[in-house]
This record gives structure tokens, sequence and C-alpha cells, in this order.
């Protein structure tokens, strides 16, 4: 093509507005999805979010009683009270898989804490069932990273939306195993 | 007034600047906010699937489900880009999804179907026709002359999103500008 006839096109492409008002208002058809499919993410977010912190707050007692208290009724006490207390809030990490907001701050505090939970009792395995745990984390979030990567590029996609999720599920989920894993051995003591 | 001035004082809704507030009230769930970062980029979506489209039908329910999907990716977006690009590529994904579920009734629609419906009848001007020339492009052209030559993705921004070799978008930017020189009867030698 030659150079007038180009620049004729692009001249009147580039008139053309980007901008086209929809001939109807589109937003009440667009709230009313947002308020059906919103209504149970918040809910199941903020169940979520109170699963994980009360999945810490359980954690962290179980922890605190049993290296505070190391008389021979301990541990009867300390068992009924884990089991009671991670039986109220067993479903931390399935919980968290439909959530969809994982910038919430109350969640990302609460799956920090339960990282932390996570670290501590980590530090007490052997270094090769450590070092296994720590390579299964590794691939989990390399997953995770590849994943948001390509949702960046293609957000609205369905597919890598589950996928992101459940490897954030595998994420908790390990944090969650490796936590109630280490409780028995404890109460032991 | 005309379609050719309704787009145009379209375009004069400001889109530059990134409205950061909103857009973390919204990732927050914030509702009232989002509606204002619909009212604010809507026509630009919009416009965006029509021309991708070229049905208006189907341009209305690409926006409505790119607002749908971006509210519930908004708790991913993490700003590094900008917003618009990061809508605009929603609602690209969800025309080509949506093209790839429907494709017999797309190709059995009457191509111009959108657009000519807001056209001023009694104008005969070259964007009306360009319009209409665009919605008569083979499907894979117009979609890259829409993306690349009108709403200034870069080739290699098309390419991805379009799932196609950045070689083959430039060659099929070519070929569109090609068949609007020949439909609106611009001399060519090529």
């Amino acid at each position: 093509m030659n150079d007038p006839v180009q620049k004729s096109l692009d001249d009147a492409l580039a008139a053309l507005s980007l901008d086209i008002e929809p001939s109807r208002n589109l937003w009440p058809r667009i709230a009313g999805d947002l308020q059906r499919g919103r209504r149970r993410p918040h809910a199941l977010a903020f169940a979520a979010a109170a699963g994980i912190a009360g999945a810490c707050l359980a954690s962290a007692l179980t922890w605190a009683v049993l290296h505070s208290r190391p008389s021979a009724s301990t541990p009867a006490v300390t068992a009924k009270t884990s089991t009671v207390l991670t039986q109220s809030v067993r479903p931390t990490a399935a919980q968290a898989a439909v959530f969809d907001e994982p910038r919430n701050p109350s969640y990302v505090a609460a799956r920090d804490e339960l990282q932390v939970s996570f670290r501590d009792r980590l530090a007490l395995l052997d270094p090769a069932t450590r070092t296994k745990i720590e390579a299964s984390l590794a691939v989990i979030r390399d997953a995770h990273e590849d994943i948001r990567k390509a949702l960046a590029s293609d957000p609205a996609s369905p597919v890598l939306e589950q996928l992101w999720q459940s490897t954030s599920r595998d994420e908790l989920d390990l944090y969650d195993h490796v936590v109630r894993a280490t409780q028995p051995t404890m109460t032991r003591t | 007034m005309g379609t050719v001035q309704t787009l145009k004082s379209a375009g004069t809704m400001d889109t530059a600047v990134e409205p950061t507030d909103l857009i973390t009230a919204a990732a927050r769930g914030d509702l009232g906010a989002f509606e204002r970062l619909y009212r604010q980029f809507s026509p630009r979506v919009y416009g965006l699937c029509l021309r991708l489209t070229g049905q208006r039908e189907a341009a209305e329910d690409c926006t409505q489900e790119s607002f749908v999907a971006a509210w519930r990716a908004l708790g991913r977006f993490e700003q590094r880009s900008r917003f618009t690009t990061w809508l605009h590529s929603i609602a690209v994904h969800t025309v080509l999804a949506r093209r790839r579920g429907l494709r017999v009734e797309y190709e059995v629609a009457e191509p111009a179907a959108g657009l000519p419906e807001m056209a001023d009848p009694g104008s005969d001007g070259p964007p009306l026709d360009l319009e209409r020339a665009i919605t008569r492009l083979p499907e894979g052209a117009r979609h890259v002359l829409v993306l690349v030559g009108i709403y200034g993705f870069s080739h290699a921004e098309a390419a991805q999103i379009l799932g196609i070799a950045e070689g083959t978008c430039k060659a099929q930017l070519h070929r569109a500008r090609s068949l609007l020189a020949d439909m609106l009867g611009l001399e060519t030698s090529r």
C-alpha cells in the first residue's frame, strides 16, 4: 500500500472515537449479577478468614499450653482443648479455596498468622522431612506464580481462576497439615 | 445527533487519569466505587466489544460479562499495569471466549448488525463508511485492526491476547488495511 493511502487510512482510523455509549444502561444487569454472585463469596470469605484465624489461635493456644504446663495432667486437657478448637475451625483451607479476594486485609493477616505457625512447627521437624516439605511448598508457589502471571494476561479465565484457587488451597493445606501433624507429637511430651 | 457526532462527544470522557482510589475501594468490595468505574470506562469497553463483534447485542452482553469478570478479578489486580489495559484485556478475552462458544450463531448473523443502527442516515462521510467497512473485514484481520489500529495495543500485546504470532499479527494488520483501502475505494499500489 502506498504512503498517501496508508496515511489517509491511519488518519481515518485515528479520527474514530474509542468510546461508544451503549444504547441502554447496562449497569442494572451488571449490579444484579454482582449482588447475586457476591453475597455467598462474602459470607464464605469472612468464614474463611475467621476459620484461619481460629486455626491460628488454636495452634498458638495448644503450643502455649503444651510448653508452659508440662505436668502429667496436661496432655489430656490439651488434647481435648485442641480437638474442640480444631474441630470448630477445621475446614479453613477448603473455605479459603472459594475466597476470591486474597488481598482482603483480614484474610491476608489470618493467612500470614497460619504461615507463622507453620514456620514454627516446621523448625521442629527433622531436616530431611523439612527439606521435603519446603520442596513441596516451592513447587506449589512456583505453580501459583505461573498461574498468577497467566491470569495477568487473561484475568477472566475461569480455568486459570480455578487453578489459582487450587494452588492457594494447596499452600494453605500444606500449612494446615504440618501444623496439625505436629500437634500429637507435642501432646505426648 | 448522528453516529459520528455521537462518537466524537463520547470521546471527550477523561479516561487518562488512573482512578486509583476507586480501584482500591472496588477491590475491597465497594459496589458504589465499582459503579463509578463502570460509568467512566464502559463507553470504551463497549466500543471495543462492538467493533470486535460487529453486533450491538453481543457487544452489550460482552460489556456486561467483562465488568462482572473484572469485579471478580479486581482482588488480583496489582496496579502494575494500567487499569484500562487490564480491563480491555478482560473485554477482549470475553469477546473471544463468547465467539468460540457461539461460532455458528455469529457466522450466520449479519456482520454489520451493530453499527448501522446507530448511523446517521444522512451522513456519507468517511468515518461512517470506515466503521461499516471494518465490520466487513474477515474476523482475524478485524480483530487485529481494532486492537492495534484503533485501540493502540502493541503487536506483542495483540498477538498474545489473540493467541497468534507477532508476525501473523503484523500480516493481519497489513491485510486489514489493504482490504479497507479496497472497500473504501482508495487507490493502492500493492
